[in-house]
């Protein structure tokens, strides 16, 4: 074999060369032919794949499918029920939402302005009655403290996207956001407990009863005129029972979604979402009224909850059956550590 | 850097104050000494005061009633932060990083959700009661709330660093049981350590009196 020439070693270089450009062309430009004749009207779908993967999308029954995975929804390829869900979250839930309780903010502080604080028209007699006692106060500041914990982080959970990253930038939101995930999800199971603790301490007295949807219809006496009411008003039963069931609705459904072992699937899942967004919602503006005239909008609302007495006629304005009750129970003033009413003076005249 | 400072320097500064002011407290108890029982004594006083010291794990019968709340929400809380403290995973590793150099298996992850709901409810349900029963609040002192806040705030932000996703969160936890370790030794935090010293000179005192405490 003799020694190939140089110009025939420049030739097959200059063909390898020519081969290899061919090739690359062929690899960038291939791809391209279908768009080419979809251009020209060759053909009416330039990528065939998108049909399979319309109809794996938007299938209506799911296909048999068998995989090698075992676990709830593995032989799901595409859950096309979870953009539902995210348009459902991002376009419905979160403004909506958002205008709910921006508004009941608007209304209470509207109220305020209007109305005032409700004052104890009679003044402070200085005789106290004794309300709640310690087992029922404690049972309240627990789903309080529960309930603001849970609140706050859900509602960071909620909008913090929107409200918190303008203020704290992507970095700070994402320490927040994984910080109220895992309080929202360790204090959850807590929640119960609480639930529980409201309903042993507060079912009583709080059954319907006629003068209720009497008190219901002067509107508790904010729109004039007395209204009477027993231990505990229509306005009070409401939001006890709202509590209950809205407590209910936000524990079967968070404890879905903070252990999902127990077999649920997506659907479950998103249901679960639906439900505790909503109830949870609706709960924390229920809490904005209930917070409100308990505090500044009422006097002598707050001391019942703190100290687990009000005064005198704090209780015949607002609870005047109830106080009747105690009255005639011999229990008007006889609260540990205070003087029992004086016998020669009426409740009003005693003290300021 | 915030990391680096809360898990260097004044870890060892924390713990330095901790070791020293609980050995500090422990002396003083002791070196306090006894006053001296002129009496005979009717019976022996370490018997009375080891059976004192497991007895007291429960109340009286007579008051088992009334004190039914504080001995669930007690044992809740204390069991709780018990197996979180020692038992969770990342504490395991630190310990065995930091402290000693082994470990141990930790809990799993269900057992460490069971025992932070049961030391957060309990914690909660105590320090509520403290301020809302009208005893409880006049016998509590700023010393009461400061200790139990900061409790409340390690284990919080000790959750919120779960899954330490961020370097902040752990070194805000870290930064708070620093602070909770300096403050310790000053406060009736101790009772984790003098309560066996309490009990005991409670049930040695009674067992020399005859008195079956």
């Amino acid at each position: 074999m003799g020694k190939k020439s140089p110009e025939a070693a420049g030739r097959r270089r200059r063909m390898m060369y020519r081969a290899l450009a061919l090739m690359l062309a062929a690899v960038l430009l291939l791809p391209l032919v279908p768009y080419a004749v979809a251009y020209v009207g060759g053909i009416t779908n330039p990528n065939p794949g998108a049909d399979l993967w319309r109809q794996v999308r938007q299938r209506e029954t799911p296909p048999e499918v068998r995989t090698q995975v075992r676990g709830v929804d593995t032989g799901v390829l595409i859950n096309a029920r979870g953009e539902s869900w995210r348009q459902f979250r991002m376009e419905q839930l979160i403004p909506w939402s958002g205008w709910f309780l921006g508004g009941m903010l608007v209304a209470i502080a509207l109220f305020y302005l209007l109305r005032g604080r409700i004052r104890i028209d009679k003044g402070r007699s200085g005789i106290l009655v004794q309300r709640f006692t310690v087992n029922q106060r404690l049972a309240h500041w627990f789903m309080a403290v529960v309930f603001t914990i849970l609140g706050l982080t859900g509602l960071v959970l909620l909008y913090g996207r929107f409200v918190l990253i303008p203020l704290l930038g992507p970095e700070g939101f994402s320490v927040t956001a994984a910080a109220c995930k895992e309080i929202h999800n360790l204090f959850g199971p807590i929640f119960p407990l609480a639930v529980l603790l409201i309903l042993f301490y507060f079912v009583r007295g709080n059954g319907f009863r006629g003068v209720d949807f009497k008190w219901l219809a002067k509107g508790g006496g904010l729109l004039g005129g007395h209204a009477s009411a027993g231990h505990f008003n229509m306005g009070q039963k409401l939001w006890f029972w709202g509590t209950l069931l809205f407590g209910l609705s936000l524990v079967v459904s968070g404890l879905i979604l903070d252990f999902p072992v127990f077999g649920q699937g997506r659907p479950v899942m998103e249901w679960a979402h639906f439900s505790h967004g909503i109830a949870a919602v609706l709960f924390i503006g229920g809490a904005f009224a209930h917070s409100y005239i308990g505090t500044l909008g009422m006097e002598g609302a707050l001391e019942a909850m703190t100290h687990g007495t009000v005064d005198a006629n704090w209780a015949k304005e607002h609870h005047d059956l109830w106080y009747a009750q105690m009255e005639a129970e011999g229990k008007v003033g006889a609260v540990p550590g205070q003087e029992a009413p004086a016998s020669s003076g009426s409740p009003e005249t005693a003290g300021g | 850097m915030f990391l680096d400072f809360v898990e260097g320097p004044l870890w060892y500064a924390a713990a330095a104050v901790f070791l020293v002011g609980v050995a500090w407290r422990l002396a003083a108890i002791a070196r306090a000494g006894l006053k001296e029982d002129l009496s005979v004594p009717r019976t022996a006083g370490a018997p009375g005061a080891v059976a004192t010291v497991f007895r007291r794990f429960l109340p009286h019968r007579e008051f088992m009633r009334p004190a039914a709340f504080q001995m669930v929400a007690g044992y809740a809380f204390h069991i709780g932060l018990f197996v979180l403290v020692l038992f969770a995973a990342p504490h395991v590793e630190f310990i065995e990083q930091r402290i000693l150099g082994f470990g141990w298996t930790p809990a799993p992850h269900w057992v460490f959700l069971l025992a932070a709901n049961f030391a957060f409810a309990g914690l909660l349900l105590l320090w509520l009661r403290r301020m809302l029963d009208p005893v409880l609040r006049r016998i509590s002192t700023l010393d009461d709330h400061i200790g139990t806040g900061l409790t409340f705030v390690v284990m919080f932000t000790g959750c919120m660093a779960l899954f330490e996703s961020h370097d902040f969160l752990r070194a805000l936890h870290m930064l708070f049981v620093d602070l909770l370790l300096i403050y310790f030794p000053f406060s009736r935090l101790m009772h984790a350590f003098t309560f066996i010293l309490s009990r005991g000179f409670t049930g040695a005192t009674m067992a020399r009196k005859g008195v079956s405490a």
